[in-house]
């Protein structure tokens, strides 16, 4: 059998199925129902990677959530890899393919051996600070160094092509953990018609019950889990969620949950299925049955492979079949470990010595060990290890009654592994992520959940209950009392019996002496991910870092992927005997979310490539893809930027279509336009508060330009409103301000002037908008409506109802080019149909569509500003030369009134803007470009002002700009000078922006 | 076309709808649904219908003055929902309660203008009434799965006993919005706007692909 260290019987493995998978090259064969770090101790594979720091060989120490050494990066393509995984938390599958992440250029043969030999001696605590922060130069160049050798996995350089998706979940009660304690609140919640949901990270249920060989309900542990399991499933008002992290536990019982949904099977998602799922969930009720972690002990060499945790050994014998060794020697602190000896000898393996640290150890597990013959060597520690790339022998010398020092001779013995038990730490993270700080407790030499300001309940091990009939009972009690917190009826739940094993007092005891001062001893590691070791966090407490959080990030400890999982606990007791205080009055680092790290799949779920950011569309979107328009993002909304035919520059497309405009008739999709409906007897009332400029006389069937201002007197939209009836307005907005400005509405409607009768709706979506805009543009009206269109019938500023070829519509007479145009306005599931005939009929005019680039030429020879582009927040009207659009006569005041007066605001020499014209008109100033008047002056040259509109104007010959210049609408005439990049100056004439038809003649007819 | 004057307040309603020999162009039309019913999947976990060309039209109106809550009734014979969050539906009218002051009431496309003129003609004092027919549609889901896309998309808790028959919410809908009215136990209408149509058009197909997505014309 080429799986060495495989049980032939036992463990929850199914040996009828075998499965291939590739580990740093090599085919290995492991079993359903394995994980990755089975299968790997199965074989035999004693190295999985390579220490961050010193490059020490690291082997596989624990079987769960905390595992720090093997940390793989999986794929068997490039598009596939996905890195930093547990391999503890990995089920293996066929086909898997693994490589460990450290190690470098192999976990076996490494460089980096050599060098972190030298340069760990360079590397104590704080090396970052005290290292690479002098030359700052040099940092990006040391960064590259370090991350190679600290061996991170790597994300792939190709598309991901799996899926991954988001649910929104709502329940009752929220059970973290589907151990003994939360399969009973669960199943309590449940029975009391609570929605429940129970999520636990591992693929099947029953938490420490899995590795287990206790009876429940006077069965297999199993077999109590699985009929309980079924019950939750076949509850519609249950959802299960196996392999499925609770990653982060947020405020108002917002949780977030990861789950694993085809990772367990293949490298890809199968059939195009999600490969994980994110889930949020608000729970009224949140049960964290989270259990605990087992603590190693920290002794001299304790990262030489083999050196494990103790429950970890019971589990990969239990569950998996796997007896990680051939000679076992157990160090403890507590009898709940005896139970790993019992394990290893019962599997037929050796176990050499169980070193207890504790004098007289008794009780009933004492006494089975005693039993099968196995040596309890008692008041001793195994202080030093043997070995490199596996363990080869152990030192053991009786210690000190408190455990602080070395009192007999040391004695060496033979072994392969060594598990190792300071006891267990409550899973207290996710509790903490609510900003709930952990309190010590001194009976189970852990930190339990403190105050929480959630509704929060807490049942098991996180409690210190490390019993399963208290994990049971405390389950049940946790549901109970959910249920009561819900106002539901109690349930009608029996605690299945258990047969308890008494345990006697354990030893609070963390790190081992040595025979040597902590300084002068072998590593003793605290943190194997990060290389922190317990003379590492004695240095930092000399150097003066005293505060366990400064502690923590001098010496690195905690920020690996485990999150300190394993080794926080160790440190602070570390520090607390250091400073010569107790671990309540050093306190505890407070962990964050995520609990285990997410994939980024997940955290971005369906929201990429079309689905990303939503694409808004206008009723004639179809029509302007047909016709190979380049669209521009205004907002959301896709709008055509230009129309160019084949062939054709970008300019050569804005040239002609500027020309058609001015020459013939164009056409635009203004749509996008947000347009609100506006009705109530105040409505006007409400106009001229809003609007800066006066709405008292306007009449029905005429429209006006407005500016809206903030508070502070500076413009932040325009648009045309139009009077539709005595109390009916319909007000235009810039399409990206739509939403802002109806916001703006509301908001001044429903907190300052509620007395005013007005009411808003929008109607952007509702209107579909076509601007035709030239001298044929009336010509081409006529064609489709009944209605007289005329100069006298119709005139400038006006709006009408009438048919537009066969459609209803309300037309409006207003013009962002200055020349002739109407703006007409169909409902929008008929706005393709009204398009379409304007171009039937139009060919005769060779009507040209245009985008907004043209519309920004063309308005720019008119010199109409565009909000946005042309305004920034920082100007009024009359920086804008637009005092005409300013009534400081109206009864009630306006908002922006009182803000224009401002000292500030009433400066002759402020940015105002103005036209410029490019003495050289070939030349187009660049937008942004900033202005001075003196180009000799020394640098920095005192700027005047930017270039906020530039364009070529093919109707003009010429370039024309509008920028805007200190005190520019006094200078007329004068020169102003841009200094580019590239070095040129450009000279530009300061003048009207109006550069065309001055008297608006051509919109006028 | 005409303009309707009422005593307070002068509007304009105009007949918005061309003769039947012009077809209208839902917000969906593009996606010619018509033809994927015939040839796409006949079963599936969820099934899509548009309610295309229906009339839309918004009230705002003070939903304690009981002269404007008899006027509504009269004009649409259902009572308005004035409990936050329901709606009230009488043959082919549902009217949704949107805000403290706001309904958005669905007619068949064809009324919205002798509705809209009703209001004017019955209702007194302050109100607004805006045909927005253009701007929205509905999109009916339905099937087993239905309540799954629901959840991948949107936060509210949609279980029967938070979100029975009849309840309407304005929520987000994936990265846009939505009106969304349970109008049977596995079926759930969502209003949605003409601009973002296309967008929660390719986001449901997305979100029901894993149940099996059935289009109905």
């Amino acid at each position: 059998m080429s799986q060495k260290n495989r049980l032939q019987s036992g463990g929850r493995i199914d040996r009828s199925k075998p499965l291939t998978f590739t580990y740093n090259g090599k085919q290995l064969e492991g079993f359903a129902g394995d994980t990755l770090a089975s299968a790997l101790l199965a074989n035999g594979v004693d190295l999985v990677g390579r220490s961050f720091k010193y490059s020490r060989p690291r082997g596989i120490v624990a079987a769960g959530a905390e595992e720090p050494n093997a940390i793989m990066q999986l794929g068997a393509t490039e598009a596939t890899q996905v890195p930093n995984v547990r391999a503890t938390q990995q089920e293996l599958f066929s086909g898997l393919v693994a490589g460990s992440t450290n190690g470098w250029p192999n976990v076996e043969m490494d460089l980096m051996g050599l060098v972190g030999k030298i340069g760990g001696k360079m590397m104590p605590p704080g090396f970052y600070y005290k290292t690479f922060m002098y030359p700052q130069s040099m940092w990006e160049t040391y960064e590259k160094v370090i991350r190679q050798a600290a061996g991170l996995g790597r994300s792939p350089k190709e598309y991901d092509p799996d899926i991954y998706d988001k649910m929104n979940q709502h329940c009752d009660v929220m059970v973290v953990g589907a151990g003994p304690a939360g399969l009973m609140a669960a199943l309590t919640a449940a029975r009391g018609g609570a929605r429940v949901i129970i999520a636990d990270e591992q693929n099947e249920f029953g938490g420490s019950l899995l590795s287990s060989k206790e009876t429940v309900d006077g069965k297999a542990a199993a077999a109590w889990v699985a009929s309980v399991t079924k019950e939750l499933e076949a509850n519609e008002n249950v959802l299960v969620l196996p392999r499925s992290t609770v990653n982060g536990y947020h405020d108002h019982n917002f949780l977030t949950i990861h789950q694993r949904m085809t990772e367990h099977l293949a490298d890809r998602a199968p059939n195009g299925q999600v490969r994980a799922r994110y889930h949020r969930v608000r729970a009224k009720w949140v049960v964290l049955a989270t259990g605990a972690h087992e603590r190693p002990l920290v002794f001299a060499n304790n990262d030489v492979p083999g050196v494990m945790l103790a429950g970890a050994v019971s589990t990969y014998i239990n569950r998996y079949g796997v007896v990680p060794g051939n000679e076992l020697v157990l160090m403890t602190t507590n009898d709940n470990a005896y139970r790993t000896a019992l394990d290893w000898h019962d599997a037929g393996r050796k176990v050499q010595a169980i070193v207890d640290t504790r004098k007289n150890p008794t009780g009933p597990l004492v006494e089975a060990a005693r039993e099968r013959g196995i040596t309890v060597m008692a008041g001793s520690a195994v202080i030093d290890v043997q070995g490199s790339k596996r363990v080869s022998g152990v030192s053991v010398a009786s210690i000190s009654e408190d455990g602080s020092k070395v009192t007999g001779s040391v004695k060496k013995l033979s072994a392969d592994t060594v598990a190792s038990s300071g006891g267990w730490s409550p899973v207290v993270h996710l509790s903490c992520h609510t900003g709930s700080r952990p309190q010590w407790n001194d009976e189970i030499i852990g930190f339990v959940p403190g105050a929480t300001v959630q509704k929060q309940l807490t049942a098991g091990a996180i409690n210190g209950n490390f019993t399963t009939s208290g994990a049971l009972e405390q389950g049940k009690q946790a549901g109970a009392d959910a249920l009561e917190k819900l106002g539901l009826k109690a349930a009608d739940v029996a605690v299945p019996a258990t047969v308890e094993i008494k345990e006697s007092k354990p030893m609070a005891l963390f790190h081992i002496p040595h025979t040597k001062p902590t300084s002068q001893a072998p590593k003793q590691f605290v943190d194997y991910q990060n290389d922190v070791t317990a003379s590492g966090i004695e240095l930092a407490c000399r150097e003066g870092f005293e505060s366990i959080e400064h502690v923590k990030r001098y010496t690195a400890m905690g920020f690996g992927t485990d999150q300190g999982k394993l080794g926080n606990i160790n440190g602070m007791a570390i520090a607390a005997k250091f400073l010569n205080q107790s671990i309540p009055e050093t306190g505890t680092t407070i962990f964050r979310p995520n609990y285990t790290p997410i994939t980024f799949g997940a955290i971005a779920g369906r929201d990429c490539k079309e689905l990303f950011d939503p694409e808004r569309y206008t009723a004639m979107h179809k029509w302007h893809l047909e016709h190979g328009a380049k669209f521009e993002d205004v907002g959301q909304w896709k709008r055509p930027w230009y129309f160019p035919k084949a062939g054709e520059s970008m300019q050569e497309a804005l040239n002609r279509e500027c020309l058609a405009t001015r020459e013939s008739v164009g056409i635009l999709d203004a749509s996008t336009l947000g347009k609100i409906d506006i009705q109530g007897k105040d409505a006007r009332e409400f106009l001229g508060r809003v609007y800066s400029n006066a709405w008292a006389k306007l009449p029905v069937g005429k429209c006006r330009y407005g500016l809206m201002l903030k508070e502070d007197g500076m413009v932040f939209d325009d648009g045309v409103t139009s009077c539709l009836g005595e109390n009916h307005f319909l007000m235009t907005t810039t399409s990206g301000g739509a939403a802002t400005v109806l916001t703006w509405l509301e908001l001044y409607h429903q907190t300052e002037w509620p007395e005013l009768e007005v009411y808003f709706t929008s109607v952007t979506d509702h209107w579909s908008t076509m601007t035709i805009s030239g001298p044929n543009s009336r010509k081409l009206l006529e064609e489709l409506t009944d209605a007289d269109v005329s100069k006298e019938g119709f005139p400038y500023m006006d709006w009408k109802p009438m048919t537009v070829a066969g459609v209803p519509a309300r037309v409006f007479r207003i013009s962002f080019t200055g020349e002739l145009s109407f703006e007409i306005n169909v409902q929008a599931n008929y706005g393709l149909h009204v398009w379409e005939k304007l171009f039937e009929h139009g060919a005769k005019y060779d009507l040209t569509p245009y985008g907004t680039e043209t519309m920004h030429i063309l308005r720019a020879e008119k010199g109409f500003i565009i909000a946005g582009q042309d305004t920034d927040g920082s100007v009024h009207p009359y920086d804008l030369g637009m005092g005409w659009a300013v009534s400081m006569n109206k009864p009630f005041s306006f908002i922006g009134k009182r803000g224009m007066k401002r000292e500030d605001c009433v400066r002759s020499d402020r940015k105002q803007l103005v036209g410029l014209k490019t003495i050289d008109p070939n030349i187009v100033l660049p937008e942004g470009a900033q202005g001075v008047f003196d180009p000799t002056a020394p640098i920095p040259m005192p700027m005047v002002g930017h270039v906020t509109s530039s364009y070529w104007s093919a109707n003009l010959g010429r370039s024309i700009a509008m920028g805007f210049v200190k005190g520019g609408l006094d200078k007329m005439g004068e020169k102003v000078y841009y200094p580019l990049v590239d070095g040129r100056i450009v000279e530009a004439e300061i003048c009207s922006p109006i550069f065309l038809d001055p008297k608006g003649e051509r919109q006028n007819v | 076309m005409s303009d309707v004057k009422t005593e307070a307040v002068t509007v304009s309603v105009i007949n918005q709808l061309p003769d039947a020999s012009i077809q209208g162009q839902s917000p969906l039309f593009h996606a010619d649904l018509a033809t994927i019913a015939k040839s796409g999947p006949k079963t599936g976990g969820v099934t899509l219908k548009e309610e295309a060309l229906l009339g839309h039209l918004t009230l705002r109106m003070n939903p304690e003055n009981a002269d404007q809550l008899k006027a509504a009734e009269k004009v649409l014979g259902v009572a308005l929902p004035t409990q936050p969050l329901t709606s009230a539906s009488k043959g082919d009218v549902v009217v949704r309660w949107i805000s403290p002051d706001e309904w958005l009431i669905t007619v068949p496309g064809l009324k919205a203008f002798e509705v809209e003129t009703a209001f004017q003609k019955e209702m007194k004092g302050h109100f607004q009434v805006v045909n927005v027919s253009g701007g929205q549609t509905i999109v009916k889901l339905s099937g087993k799965y239905a309540q799954y896309v629901i959840k991948k998309s949107s936060p509210i808790d949609i279980h029967p006993s938070e979100f029975p028959v009849g309840k309407v919410v304005t929520s987000v809908f994936a990265k846009s919005s939505a009106i969304i009215r349970r109008s049977g136990e596995n079926e759930f209408e969502l209003v949605i706007r003409r601009s973002f149509s296309d967008y929660l058009w390719l986001w449901l197909q997305d979100a029901s692909r894993e149940y099996g997505l059935v289009i109905e014309a």
